[in-house]
């Protein structure tokens, strides 16, 4: 339902992306390691259209995102985006964070909103918490509350950018654990982590990115066990330590 | 749009142009000095609201406090009608008559109020160098008040000039203000040649240019001070 | 001692009256105008950022006094007949405001992280209603005590309409001064009236700077 052909991207001078191709099947769970500078953060924006690209062409879901035509906001819908930092709104409320969306863009009513928002949160298991500020927050609900945010939305493929660096280790399973139930209810996904338990659970297929390319890809243990290229292996061997 | 004929003529022709030449140096006088006062007065003021001494901390804050919350039109009228009233019914008649006394309130008023706003920048530069400073050198047997003069008041006044030359923006537009009570500045003028012409959109427009080129002449000057007296290692911008 | 304002009092308290309704309609005028202004300030589009770039580095850099004058000159070319100076001073202030309320709020736009914006880009909102609901009520709060402070500065401000005429207090002074000829009572008032309100305003930002500062919440 993805497809990145030859994408290439430049800020200024500099190439942050080098001729980039991939396909992302619809159910397929997609994990994106690399170091940080390699490009992994930006090709995520680069499929939603929050950064435009110079080379190539992405397509998603039959539309082009190089069509002048294209109507952004209508391909955002489809995507979910989780961000390292969670990004909730501070001034509003968590159920409002989660129906502001729905409310202006689907034009749903408050009532039918906050049904579905109330629904999403006890899916990620704090149905408490509807009428907090993300400040009285802790890290962990922050995060579960910004996926039940995206999912709001009822996206046809959901994205994360390192949703768990920003935690404290105490935290980081109660999310990982919202996000491999979603990938066992067939959740298209877009992950790019350090967490390679994560991965080695529920990727179809690894990929390691550094200074903008695809180095290589692989399947489960077998990207693990026999990385085929030098810098993977010393990628992996840095971060399996 | 009313029929309108626009003359722009009045910006140079004899004697228009020239009565926009002399309020403008009019205005330059005025803020110049008002700023020698300014300068001088705020440094003081800015001095006292960082002192440990806590009765001349407050006398630096109810100056503050005053200056910064009274309109600057207002004190210049409370100033002008009624400060020769202050000294005493004989002397009052003699302030009145002196030829150019609107001239010499404005600029004290106005060198007044900015010594408040001045001020504050002095103690948020005073602030922002820091204690270490503070203690090393009076631990080299300085008193309080050489402290300051030959150390902290110099280092203080280079950090703020961004702030500073703000400040000095303003007292030049401030200046203008100097006009309700009959100071023949920029303003002023503009505003005679419309009695005269009926053109004052034209003056009023020839005055904003002027203002714009003084503005942009006092930037480079302070840029060319900064310059000048930069202290090499300190993040001054 | 305060008999020349006593018995004048209803007269010069009406033209109080009139410079907080001048501040009402500047402050209005001004937050709206300058929302615009801040977003037009940190805008990509060449075509909107110039101009507004341009119109506020113009009008920060000239007399207020000046542009009161320029509209109370220009208004009555526009509109085709000589305006109410209260008209034309509120359209001067708004005008002039506009620009310090809108670098204010840039300032507030510029402290939201680009990533708050992705998220709410990624959830299908446009331009428009990130604006409405994110950007602006985030940097409006953040920016609360400074924009208690410009407010404060914008109600001094209102003293100058004197110079067109309008029937402020200022004005009120001067004219019960040319009949009175008390002065140090009369001017002592509206001086004391102007620093009770502009006192109370910057305790008011204070107490919200100090709040926001523990709170960290924002």
């Amino acid at each position: 339902m993805i497809e990145i052909k030859n994408v290439s991207k430049w800020f200024g001078d500099f190439q942050v992306l080098v001729d980039i191709d991939e396909v992302v099947q619809r159910g397929q769970k997609v994990v994106i390691c690399g170091p940080s500078g390699s490009g992994k953060s930006t090709l995520l924006r680069c499929i939603n259209g929050l950064e435009p690209y110079q080379k190539g062409e992405i397509v998603v879901d039959g539309v082009s995102l190089s069509d002048p035509k294209t109507n952004l906001y209508k391909l955002r819908e489809k995507i979910g985006m989780v961000f390292q930092r969670f990004e909730l709104y501070p001034h509003m409320t968590v159920l409002r964070n989660i129906t502001l969306a729905p409310i202006k863009v689907r034009k749903k009513s408050r009532p039918q909103a906050e049904k579905k928002a109330m629904e999403l949160l006890e899916r990620v298991g704090i149905p408490d918490k509807a009428g907090a500020y993300p400040a009285n927050l802790s890290g962990g609900q922050q995060q579960r509350v910004a996926i039940a945010r995206a999912l709001a939305m009822e996206p046809a493929c959901m994205m994360f950018d390192e949703p768990t660096s920003a935690l404290d280790p105490e935290m980081i399973q109660e999310v990982l654990e919202v996000m491999i139930g979603l990938a066992k209810e067939g959740m298209t996904m877009l992950v790019v982590t350090h967490e390679m338990g994560f991965a080695r659970e529920v990727a179809d297929e690894i990929i390691f990115m550094d200074a903008g390319r695809i180095v290589e890809r692989g399947r489960g243990d077998e990207f693990f066990k026999n990385p085929k290229s030098q810098r993977t292996k010393d990628f992996l061997g840095q971060i399996l330590k | 749009m009313l029929s309108y004929k626009f003359d722009w003529g009045v910006l140079w022709r004899q004697p228009y142009g020239e009565w926009l030449l002399q309020g403008l140096w009019l205005t330059i006088q005025i803020g110049a000095l008002a700023w020698v006062i300014a300068l001088s007065l705020g440094i003081l003021f800015g001095t006292l609201r960082s002192v440990r001494f806590l009765p001349l901390r407050i006398l630096g804050s109810v100056y503050v406090e005053v200056f910064r919350n009274i309109p600057f039109l207002v004190q210049l009228f409370f100033w002008f009608y009624a400060g020769p009233m202050l000294f005493g019914k004989t002397l009052q008649f003699k302030i009145n008559a002196l030829s150019g006394l609107n001239y010499y309130v404005a600029i004290v008023a106005l060198g007044l109020y900015t010594a408040s706003r001045v001020g504050e920048h002095v103690r948020a530069g005073f602030a922002s160098i820091g204690h270490g400073q503070y203690e090393a050198v009076l631990s080299t047997g300085m008193t309080p008040v050489q402290m300051y003069w030959h150390v902290m008041i110099p280092h203080a006044l280079r950090l703020i000039i961004p702030p500073l030359t703000t400040e000095f923006l303003t007292i030049f537009k401030n200046s203008a203000v100097a006009m309700t009570i009959g100071v023949a500045e920029t303003t002023f003028m503009s505003y005679k040649i419309d009695e005269q012409t009926f053109h004052g959109l034209e003056a009023t427009t020839g005055a904003m240019a002027i203002y714009l080129v003084l503005g942009m002449t006092v930037v480079k000057l302070m840029d060319f001070i900064e310059a000048r007296f930069r202290i090499p290692g300190l993040m001054t911008r | 001692m305060f008999d020349a304002v006593l018995e004048n009092l209803p007269y010069l308290l009406g033209g109080f009256l009139t410079n907080v309704k001048l501040a009402v309609f500047a402050l209005a005028g001004g937050l709206f105008l300058g929302t615009l202004v801040g977003l037009g300030r940190i805008s990509k589009r060449p075509w909107v950022y110039y101009p507004v770039t341009l119109y506020v580095n113009f009008l920060r850099n000239i007399p207020l006094i000046l542009v009161i004058f320029w509209f109370y000159f220009v208004m009555p070319i526009l509109v085709g007949k000589n305006l109410d100076p209260f008209v034309s001073a509120a359209v001067s202030f708004i005008v002039f405001e506009a620009t310090y309320f809108g670098e204010i709020f840039r300032a507030g736009f510029q402290s939201i992280s680009k990533d708050l914006v992705s998220a709410a880009y990624s959830t299908g909102l446009n331009f428009r209603q990130t604006a409405t609901y994110i950007l602006v009520p985030i940097a409006f709060r953040r920016m609360l005590p400074s924009m208690i402070t410009q407010s404060i500065i914008t109600f001094q401000d209102t003293s100058l309409a004197y110079v067109i005429g309008l029937a402020e207090m200022v004005r009120r002074t001067t004219i019960v001064d040319s009949i009175e000829v008390r002065s140090i009572q009369l001017y002592s008032f509206v001086a004391i009236l102007f620093f009770i309100i502009c006192f109370i305003g910057s305790r008011i930002s204070l107490h919200y700077e100090e709040k926001s500062r523990k709170a960290k919440v924002l």
